[in-house]
């Protein structure tokens, strides 16, 4: 049995607002320039809310991976596809390859997008019901995963805001353990009037830009987007003859136990989260070279959050900043969204800017505000924390 | 890395369209004619508080009574796990704000029926009634939802990092989802639409009473004939098998999909059990539920039987979940009386 249980990164894929792919994607952070703004592709009344959408109509979508028109498909499995293909190539993954993998997506509104348009056609005819099979998270992973080949495994994790995440971190257990030798893990999520309409009826969404750390910070803006990444043990790369791009070292998760919606004032499940990635890693806080921090921008979370880190970190604090403030909170997506914005930074050696920050708070810690290049990284923290205090932490390192 | 690794099942605590948290079923279990039947619910005033109950949707009512009943039951404060798998989550919350949407327009929403509709406030809610900072995962993979969550346990005990993991399975129907499970081809012809709330409590510790053991969990999508051959082998040689419990469930297409256990594994019994528990996205869990109370009990009953007679259980039951045609879950429960 093969000693190494090292968990390789060998590939990833993004699509996003700040960019429809890996270059595109690095270009935007390394500029510092914002995806976010008025919503153009989602049907809603409430166009005062600033968005982070994905550039591209489902359309656009179904010609870029040559899906017939009138095929059923939903947003959410669109940008899953294009992130897809997107990992599997630059791992280099064949289709050989790919049955001898498994997927696990995040995803939590699913097929939402075409359930709220067809809905009274579910019930009152029959024109739509081909989007009854699209509705649910799981066919959303199925979609996504038969587009590219037949994968072993198929899981769906629905975990709120920290799905990708947890998506990643279950990867990680598998391959450690010997299960499979690759594992593709993220996540995917698309904008719908549906949980627009939820977060609103919560009150946490800013109308203007989100500003998270910020004094003035009023809430999120949503966002959406799709990214994966290959895992893979180190055995099975040699023999694929891949070179690792990182290492996925740390993965915690931790329940606040506190609230359906908000986070416990002392972050605890934050702290936990973090503390938990860290012995998972064997690294001490004062490894950690930069935080992508979840920060969403609502007032709760940001504070919470800030706890949670100055009790993990006290005075060895590394940068933190929120790219969110970039791509909107793309919500199940964003774990493997931000783990992908990570890998960039490690590999590119730089630290992306919170945009849109201002005024720092004490009760908040201060993000980095400017793009700094330059740096070298060895370890990065990534912060997904969903409704529920569903809480989780990944490390990457570079690859050695 | 223990491969021969060992998981007792505590308990295990159902409710469904059979008596509510009791065993009454495998002597006497409810019969129905109707084509959607909705869970039999208990009391939950020893559950939960009535100012509590009137904020918790039905799923989360029964998901704290199937929770505290078998953490009652096994003897455990606070698991080192939450783990859920649920198909739809709240069905009732999510049709009353998507209905509000749809017909009443982005005005007046409420912010509670929201939260109730994310999937995982079950496990978040089982997390804040225990005070239980440990691990907390939920999995929707249509009726591989539960089955994925009880992998994601089995990996936790694997690497170590739990002793003891709630695994729970949760499903509510409403009338209009219910013709939505119908359209959609997840119940099908002759299937009753039903609800389930499943909770089993896992762990290591061998001092403690336990129904059977869980020994040993493989899920597959697509496989050939030949994986799925190795699965089931890798799993049950020298394993005496006193039956399988499938899903099949009398319709000819579901059922066509278990007909290669009778070229693989001929002399052993099926054994079904979505007659008695309905067809949900939480079904395997009633049926890992059927299979760990008959291991429990010593004796399979008639009730789950093909022809109508007990089997007595002297050895383990292979468990054969198949969703769709495509994904498949094998699993082996262990009787814990004798040497098998």
């Amino acid at each position: 049995m093969a000693n190494d249980r090292s968990v390789l990164i060998t590939g990833y894929g993004i699509v996003s607002a700040i960019g429809l792919n890996v270059s595109e994607v690095l270009d935007s952070l390394l500029a510092n320039r914002t995806g976010i703004g008025s919503i153009k592709y989602l049907k809603t009344g409430h166009t005062e809310f600033p968005v982070g959408e994905v550039k591209l109509t489902d359309g656009e979508m179904e010609r870029m991976m040559g899906i017939a028109p009138g095929t059923p498909t939903t947003r959410t499995a669109l940008m899953g596809m294009i992130a897809l293909h997107e990992a599997l190539a630059s791992a280099g993954m064949g289709a050989g390859d790919i049955e001898k993998a498994a997927f696990i997506n995040g995803t939590t509104v699913g097929g939402m997008d075409k359930s709220e348009q067809y809905y009274l056609d579910f019930i009152e005819n029959n024109s739509h019901d081909a989007y009854i099979s699209t509705h649910d998270c799981g066919s959303c992973s199925e979609m996504i995963a038969d587009r590219m080949g037949r994968f072993k495994y198929i899981s769906t994790i629905s975990t709120a805001c920290s799905s990708a995440a947890n998506a990643i971190g279950q990867a990680a257990a598998m391959i450690r353990l010997g299960d499979v030798d690759i594992v593709v893990a993220g996540g995917s999520e698309c904008i719908t009037k549906f949980h627009l309409n939820g977060f609103n009826s919560l009150m946490i969404l800013d109308h203007d830009q989100c500003r998270p750390f910020d004094a003035g910070r009023a809430g999120l803006n949503l966002g959406e987007g799709a990214a994966f990444l290959v895992l893979e043990s180190r055995e099975s790369a040699q023999r694929r003859g891949v070179k690792p791009l990182a290492v996925l070292s740390g993965y915690g998760n931790a329940c606040d136990a506190f609230h359906q919606t908000a986070s416990s004032p002392n972050g605890e499940g934050a702290y936990l989260s973090m503390t938990k990635a860290l012995a998972d890693a064997g690294l001490n806080p004062s490894d950690i070279d930069y935080i992508n921090a979840h920060g969403t921008g609502t007032p709760n979370n940001d504070v919470s959050e800030s706890q949670a880190m100055r009790r993990v970190f006290g005075t060895s604090l590394p940068p933190v900043s929120s790219t969110k403030s970039l791509t909107g909170h793309t919500t199940s997506a964003s774990g493997a969204i931000e783990a992908v914005i990570c890998l960039m930074a490690l590999k590119h050696g730089f630290i992306p800017a919170n945009y849109a920050f201002e005024n720092a708070m004490e009760d908040c810690v201060t993000p980095v505000d400017k793009v700094l290049k330059g740096v070298s990284l060895n370890h990065v923290l990534c912060n997904s924390f969903g409704f529920g205090g569903n809480d989780s932490s990944l490390i990457i390192s570079r690859a050695e | 890395m223990a491969q021969d690794l060992k998981i007792r099942i505590y308990s295990a605590r159902q409710i469904s369209i059979q008596e509510p948290l009791q065993e009454s079923w495998m002597d006497a279990p409810l019969t129905y004619t109707d084509g959607y039947v909705r869970a039999v619910d208990p009391d939950f005033k020893q559950f939960v508080s009535a100012g509590d109950a009137r904020r918790m949707g039905r799923l989360l009512k029964r998901a704290i009574a199937t929770s505290v009943s078998a953490l009652q039951e096994g003897g455990v404060d606070m698991p080192d796990a939450i783990i859920t798998g649920t198909g739809f989550g709240s069905v009732e919350n999510t049709e009353l704000f998507l209905d509000a949407l749809v017909r009443e327009g982005e005005q007046m929403l409420k912010p509670t029926q929201f939260m109730q509709s994310t999937h995982n406030t079950a496990s978040s809610l089982i997390g804040i009634h225990t005070h239980c900072h440990g691990y907390n995962s939920t999995y929707s993979q249509k009726g591989l939802s539960f089955d994925c969550a009880l992998y994601d346990a089995w990996l936790q005990f694997r690497m170590g990092k739990i002793g003891s993991a709630l695994v729970g399975a949760h499903d509510e129907m409403s009338s209009v989802f219910s013709e939505f499970m119908r359209k959609a081809k997840h119940v099908r012809e002759g299937e009753i639409c039903s609800e389930a709330a499943i909770s089993v409590l896992l762990g290591t510790d061998e001092s403690k009473p336990a129904y059977c053991t869980l020994d040993g969990l493989k899920l597959l999508n697509r496989p050939t004939s030949q994986e799925l051959s190795d699965a089931i082998h890798s799993l049950t040689d020298g394993c005496k098998l006193c039956g399988v419990m499938t899903g099949m469930s009398g319709n000819r297409e579901n059922d066509s999909w278990y007909g290669f256990l009778n070229e693989l594994i001929p002399d052993v019994p099926l054994l079904s059990y979505k007659q008695i528990f309905g067809v949900n996205f939480s079904s395997s869990a009633t049926g890992l539920y059927a299979a760990a109370c008959c291991l429990k009990k010593g004796q399979i009953p008639a009730c789950l039987t093909r022809n109508g007679a007990p089997v007595r259980t002297d050895g383990g039951i292979l468990l054969v979940n198949i969703v769709d045609g495509r994904h498949y879950s094998i699993s082996l429960l262990k009787s814990l009386c004798g040497n098998y």
